[in-house]
């Protein structure tokens, strides 16, 4: 279906090969994931499948990609339209009209496709996708894994061959994940159609790929099946880590075979486990009957909470909980309907300048929202500047994080990994009381995580300062998390150490506490430290 | 479903008002007409993104009577009348003769930029209400393929403005948060590298999805031409052939109005 012949890569003004000599042919029917760390051109490959690299973007492209017989050399974007759909990392980018229905219909229209036939088709989607109760529906109102749906569902609509998917799962919630993935195995299996995926979270998806071509940034790529490219790759699901801890070579890649495998070590009787807790630490924030009301909606209710020094808080729940805005009125960015919020006994939406900067530090969704300088370097002495510090302090702390960044990089060409290092560095060189992050791991790789869980828990054990993170990403939550909390609908639902909450709940549970249930343990680590303590 | 006017029918209707106000030149017609158009806005627009450019359109309004009333009583030629207040007037080097800044404010000077400032805003306002009332995206679907690029433009600028506004809230928030004063550079650079990101891609989007393929393009939901749009259409028209059918031109969606208030409470 899709051929890769000797396809080389290079952008214009950057040395490095994106891709070199590629060979690769992806057959009908076949569930195919790229994987590679941030910013080694598995965007790229993708769109180079229907041409986007390079007719949209530039670069030199040597070599051909044909899809069912069609060159993209040939051929533009617009003329693959039928045949390839493409679902972009951010699926709201790529809206271009205003409703659910009319945003199926938009590329039958631009295609010329007869009126009776697009209503049939649409239709068809609705159920497909389960999308029909939405189909009136603004697509500005969807939640992430709604507008995702859509976004799939207006590319399918055309029937094509080939479905193109960039990150499909990273902005969703594990439920919404859930339900994405298996659309699209539904769609394989079904309509046998050929799918390329691009994703992080392999826990999430490796299980339903049928090859996975591993690509490392300077132009080597692997291919082969997924069993092979996992036995040493070093981007691997924590249950390929915790096979090669437990020496498990061929366990696969399925919850349901480690379990097979892993039998005698799960029922084999271990000592209590020590629980380490909290008390006695200074409580630094504290709300009170806080209510938070988003125009009519009720978005908070009656939370009464308290976080102390030196705690890890994940707070949890599916997209529109409740999680930002609770973030949000800690740092006093959004005025409590009732009850209060109390950081250190302040308000904080009374304190400023540096008084802000040391008692309470925020990374936003997107880092680069803080970042404004034309080079690394102007960034960290602005940070060392504001957060009067000694000179060269933040690019100091920068370098012990993820060394080897050139002070005179611009902060746009950094990988998303880095970018978020860069504004934690420049948010931590204040030494913030309380440091919040929202979803921190968007986008980032398995690398770039363990350096940011790595950071955080010295932060917040050495230093003895409270971090608060909003996540979708429950194996994040497994290592770094000491506290979990869990919002639904406004309301907190569960709120207690970090064990007790996931493995209460079978979709958050991490893969290592699935496949060890009815064991605690969430990570590779606490097996290890479990079989070595007995 | 709540029956829309076709989406050129409110372009062609505001397009006439401004070129009556601008012929008519006189500050009341002129909020006359602004009060209508509220009207109509306040009547037909959808809850949307877009709905709210009415409201922005006219707080820009009232901002340039503000800067014009000012820089026209400072700068320029004086008008003899009566003198309200008497500013110092600043000395300015030989080779700017001509030019005064400050001096006597006269009554008559005060009136004519207010008079100016009022049409310039009128005419904003009115614009404002067109694209209150249409939604960018329908617009784009009833334009030729000729004007396909612009149509690609259009897009991408007419969902990048509301885009824009949130993503300038974020970037406030998030750049307070980091403690500090807040300057145009520090919100403007990761806005402008955030935007153009976001057109790349729904550009990208729409070429992978085949928009500009075909010279021929069919309608899912094809866009009705009714009775009312011809009735608006004809009045606007009328009134480029004589200044004074902006009566007719304002009464006619008031007339609509009028239908619909009496459909809904029957």
């Amino acid at each position: 279906m899709i051929t890769f012949s000797d396809v080389s890569l290079i952008y214009p003004n950057s040395t490095k090969t994106v891709l070199e000599n590629l060979n690769l042919t992806i057959d009908e029917g076949e569930l195919v994931l790229v994987i590679g760390p941030t910013g080694s051109g598995k965007s790229s490959l993708l769109r180079l499948i229907n041409g986007l690299v390079p007719h949209h973007t530039g670069g030199i492209l040597a070599g051909n990609v044909s899809v069912d017989g069609i060159s993209t050399q040939l051929v533009k974007p617009g003329g693959l339209a039928h045949l390839i759909g493409i679902v972009g990392q951010n699926p709201a980018n790529g809206f271009v009209t205003d409703t659910v229905e009319e945003e199926l219909a938009f590329g039958m229209e631009t295609l010329n496709i007869a009126p009776d036939v697009m209503r049939k088709r649409v239709e068809e989607i609705l159920d497909l996708l389960s999308l029909a109760p939405l189909r009136n529906r603004s697509l500005a109102t969807l939640s992430g894994g709604e507008q995702q749906r859509v976004a799939i569902g207006s590319a399918l609509v055309m029937h094509p061959k080939v479905l193109v998917l960039d990150e499909p799962t990273s902005a969703l919630d594990p439920i919404a994940a859930e339900e994405v993935l298996s659309i699209l195995h539904r769609l394989v299996n079904d309509l046998g159609l050929t799918i390329v995926i691009a994703e992080h979270k392999l826990e999430r998806v490796s299980q339903f790929a049928d090859r996975i071509v591993h690509i490392d940034g300077v132009g080597n790529a692997r291919v082969g099946t997924p069993s092979q490219i996992m036995s040493d790759s070093d981007i691997a699901p924590p249950i390929v880590h915790l096979a090669r801890a437990l020496g498990l070579a061929d366990a696969g890649l399925s919850v349901r075979d480690m379990r097979r495998l892993s039998e005698d070590i799960r029922n084999a009787t271990y000592g209590p486990r020590i629980v380490e807790s909290a008390n006695g630490a200074e409580c630094v924030v504290e709300s009170k009957n806080l209510s938070c009301t988003y125009g009519e909606k009720i978005v908070l209710r009656d939370i009464n909470l308290q976080f102390h020094e030196g705690e890890i808080i994940a707070v949890m729940g599916r997209n529109g909980a409740g999680k930002s805005t609770l973030l949000r009125s800690i740092v006093g960015l959004n005025s409590a309907e009732k009850g209060s919020m109390r950081v250190q006994g302040h308000d904080l939406a009374k304190l400023n300048g540096s008084a802000r900067r040391e008692s309470v530090g925020f990374i936003p969704q997107e880092p680069s929202d803080l970042l404004y300088g034309q080079s690394v370097l102007m960034e960290c002495t602005q940070a060392d500047k504001d957060n009067e510090v000694d000179k060269g302090t933040t690019f100091a702390l920068l370098n012990e994080l993820v060394p080897g960044i050139s002070a005179h990089t611009h902060p746009r060409d950094l990988s998303e990994g880095q970018r978020l290092a860069l504004a934690l560095c420049v948010v931590l060189s204040a030494k913030p009381r309380i440091l919040i992050l929202d979803e921190p791991t968007r986008g980032l790789d398995y690398q770039a995580k363990n350096h940011l869980v790595a950071t955080l828990l010295r932060y917040a054990s050495v230093l003895k300062k409270t971090v608060i993170l909003a996540t979708h990403d429950v194996e994040l939550v497994a290592e770094l998390a000491s506290r979990v909390i869990f919002l639904a609908d406004g309301d907190v639902v569960a709120d207690g150490p970090t064990l007790d909450v996931l493995l209460s709940s079978p979709a958050f549970a991490p893969q290592v506490a699935k496949v060890m249930s009815p064991q605690p343990w969430l990570t590779v680590q606490d097996v290890v430290s479990a079989l070595e303590a007995r | 479903m709540k029956r829309m006017q076709h989406p050129l029918t409110w372009w062609i209707w505001s397009i006439a008002l401004a070129f009556e106000i601008t012929r008519l030149n006189n500050a009341w017609i002129s909020i006359v007409v602004v009060g209508v158009a509220f009207l109509v806005v306040r009547t037909f627009r959808e809850d949307a993104p877009w709905g709210k450019s009415f409201e922005s359109a006219f707080k820009l309004g009232l901002w340039i009577i503000a800067i014009r009333c000012i820089f026209g009583v400072l700068i320029g030629t004086p008008i003899p009348g009566t003198t309200l207040i008497k500013l110092p007037i600043l000395p300015l080097p030989q080779w700017m003769a001509g030019i005064r800044i400050g001096g006597a404010v006269t009554q008559e000077r005060l009136f004519s930029t207010f008079h100016e400032g009022v049409i310039l805003a009128a005419i904003l306002i009115i614009f404002g209400a067109a694209s209150s009332l249409t939604s960018p995206h329908r617009l784009l679907r009833v334009l030729p393929f000729a004007i396909y690029q612009f149509g690609l433009a259009l897009v991408i600028a007419t969902s990048l403005v509301p885009q824009m506004v949130r993503s300038i809230s974020r970037i406030k928030d998030a750049q307070y948060l980091r403690g500090q004063k807040l300057s145009l550079k520090r919100t403007l650079i990761p806005l402008l590298e955030e935007s153009l990101a976001r057109c790349l891609d729904l550009a990208a989007a729409m070429d992978s999805r085949g928009y500009g393929s075909l010279k021929t393009r069919s309608r899912y939901r094809p866009i009705s031409w009714n009775v009312s749009d011809t009735f608006i259409v004809l009045t606007a028209l009328l009134s480029f052939l004589n200044p004074y059918a902006l009566l007719i031109n304002c009464a006619a969606p008031l007339i609509l109005i009028r239908r619909k208030t009496m459909v809904s409470t029957s």
